[in-house]
């Protein structure tokens, strides 16, 4: 991982030759040096020092997967679907890959009645009383 | 009009009734990630628009004073601060919350925000006009060494492993500098993408470090998301009032600390939070118990952040300066209700500025009894709801409430793309805090740097515009204090124990 903020560093510092100003170059070059030397740092103290890392994940990733896709489709569809839909869409999904308990009939019927309410809950609360324009979606605009 | 005519107005029932409405519900809206106190006193404005200065005011202060103090809810139970003001909190909130102690946290939260919202409408009921030079004094070197005093927290975050926290706050002080830089223009790190000349926006930054993270190892196992004791134990009250005895030069220090760094313009209630936390573990007894569900962190963050409220209206009235962003809001109403600040403020219309006052100790009292039964009810939510409904609740508070600072789908995505960096870092020993602290503190930094440069280099001395200045000198001694004192006392402490084993 130290290698990964030495290559960050090493892009900001390339960056930076394309500035016009010298107070635009000099903090990120700044910042970036110093990045890669506690970096190469840690390498140096890691080789001299090894630590054996624990690579056990517990926990499925699958389901860590389908959250993080199930997350960026909600903002990727957003525009299109518009904000509801795509919520209720999302909420369903992670609804699901949040589900240990086996799903009985009471779960089926209060479950997504809750998270249909809640997701209108706040679509209301965000767009009638803060006044924030939730995306309406472009299948669903005049 | 005397100060008990004053009092007497503040407590008419209208003016209860405003301040008890306000607090409600600016502490519901701060507990929300994703609204800000600033959003939370912005919507409301309107509504102050037919009523008298004062009270517009006391409404404005109360919205104020329950967001700063709201933040703590989903900083303590869901590790994602409410509001920026928040971030501190989450360093010991959090792990309370983990081992069981959630209800105590809250209560605790509580009265910390009362203590420091007392004493900064004191502050700004006694000592308003001298304090406001205070701002005055403040020039771009000394907000740099107040952000590298901030930055230095880095190192108390970063137990085990400071080289993974200093490599953090770099990252975070770079990710600071996407965008168009402050200073001189320029574009900075966008490599050609028209998304992120806006730069990264820290609200939903501080949502995805903190919060994604969290979730996506919530949705990995069946387990509970806190540890929640079989028997109920109250409010805790009783001990959350023991607690806040024995801290109480924290939370006087603390509140102090939050009503000086609210009087800064620019600062906020953040860096209160993040200072008062320094300052808190430097003097504790036991330092190495914060970050690990230390009360006397708590206690720190949540006084000083509600201590800014109080203290960024000093400069906001007495200059016409906005102390803190949601000061910067209510100056706007107050121009649109044609009261005029500065100086004079104080004598031409008193009535309306000690009324306020008065309404604001009002507000921030009322602020423990709702206070704690919104807590109460906070806590009790997110302990009993399945799983399967809180994760996509709290993944879905995220989206929304990213979405709504700019109403940019971009800020969404970037939300969720840095928590999924934050979870892979924490997952190779690199914690979110570092990061954030280097977020929020780089373009004060960095404008504060290179402006104090400028200066400098047209003076013809750089080094005494940096180094020479009193208030700058005395940041720098507790910026050295900060950094060498764990080392110093732990070595005299190693040597007393050498000592008495002999």
């Amino acid at each position: 991982m130290a290698v990964v903020f030495i290559v960050i560093g090493g892009v900001t510092i390339w960056d930076t030759f394309d500035y016009a100003d010298e107070d635009s170059y000099a903090f990120p070059r700044a910042i970036a040096g110093a990045m890669i030397v506690f970096s190469i740092v840690l390498i140096t103290w890691n080789f001299i020092r090894p630590q054996i890392p624990d690579k056990t994940l517990p926990g499925s990733t699958p389901r860590r997967v389908g959250l993080v896709i199930a997350m960026l489709g909600a903002a990727f569809l957003m525009p299109t679907l518009g904000f509801v839909l795509s919520g209720l869409i999302s909420f369903g999904a992670i609804l699901g890959l949040a589900m240990y308990d086996p799903w009985t009939r009471f779960r089926l019927i209060i479950y997504p009645i809750s998270g249909a309410a809640i997701v209108v809950g706040f679509y209301v609360l965000f767009s009638k009383v803060f006044l924030v324009p939730l995306p309406v979606g472009v299948l669903f605009s005049g | 009009m005397n100060s008990l005519s004053h009092l007497l107005e503040a407590l008419s029932l209208f003016h209860i009734l405003l301040a008890l409405g306000g607090v409600i519900a600016g502490t519901v809206v701060g507990s929300l990630p994703g609204l800000t106190a600033t959003m939370a006193v912005a919507v409301l404005i309107p509504l102050t628009f037919s009523m008298a200065p004062a009270s517009a005011l006391i409404l404005m202060g109360a919205i104020y004073t329950g967001a700063i103090y709201g933040g703590a809810y989903s900083a303590i139970l869901l590790n994602t601060p409410g509001t920026p003001s928040a971030i501190a909190t989450t360093f010991d909130g959090y792990p309370m919350a983990k081992r069981g102690d959630g209800d105590l946290a809250i209560t605790l939260a509580c009265i910390a925000s009362v203590c420091g919202g007392l004493v900064g409408a004191v502050a700004l009921l006694m000592l308003a006009p001298p304090l406001a030079n205070v701002a005055l004094a403040f020039g771009p070197v000394e907000y740099f060494w107040l952000a590298v005093f901030g930055l230095t927290l880095i190192a108390a975050l970063s137990q085990g492993n400071l080289l993974k926290g200093l490599i953090g706050g770099c990252f975070g002080l770079l990710l600071s500098c996407i965008g168009i830089a402050e200073v001189s223009a320029d574009v900075r790190l966008t490599f050609g993408s028209y998304t992120l000349l806006g730069g990264i926006e820290v609200v939903s930054a501080l949502i995805g470090l903190y919060c994604v993270p969290v979730l996506i190892d919530l949705v990995a196992t069946p387990d509970r998301h806190l540890k929640v004791e079989t028997e109920s134990r109250g409010y805790r009250l009783k001990e959350a009032l023991s607690v806040s005895w024995r801290g109480k030069f924290n939370l006087l220090r603390s509140s102090v600390v939050g009503t000086l760094v609210g009087i800064l313009p620019g600062a906020g209630g953040s860096v209160a939070g993040l200072v008062a936390y320094s300052e808190a573990r430097r003097v504790g007894h036991e330092p190495e118990r914060f970050g690990k569900g230390a009360p006397e962190g708590i206690q720190a963050t949540e006084s000083a952040n509600n201590a800014t409220v109080g203290g960024g209206f000093i400069p906001t009235l007495v200059l016409g300066i906005p102390g803190t962003p949601p000061d910067a809001v209510i100056l706007g109403a107050l121009l649109i209700q044609g009261v005029r600040t500065g100086p004079n403020l104080f004598t031409e219309h008193g009535s309306i500025v000690y009324v306020f006052i008065w309404g604001l100790l009002l507000a921030t009292i009322l602020m423990l009894p709702t206070g704690l039964l919104i807590g109460r009810y906070a806590y009790r939510f997110i302990v009993t709801v399945p799983k399967a409904l809180l994760v996509p609740t709290v993944a879905f508070l995220t989206l929304i409430g990213s979405y709504a600072i700019r109403n940019n789908p971009a800020d969404v995505v970037i939300m969720i793309i840095l928590g999924v960096i934050g979870w892979i870092l924490g997952r190779f020993g690199f914690s979110a805090s570092p990061i954030v602290l280097g977020l929020i503190l780089g373009s004060i930094a960095e404008q504060g740097f290179v402006q104090g440069w400028k200066i400098g280099v047209a003076t013809g001395s750089v080094a005494a515009q940096f180094f020479a200045r009193p208030i700058s000198v005395g940041i720098v001694l507790f910026i050295f204090l900060s950094l060498f004192s764990p080392i110093l006392l732990a070595k005299l402490r190693a040597r007393r124990g050498f000592s008495s084993a002999d």
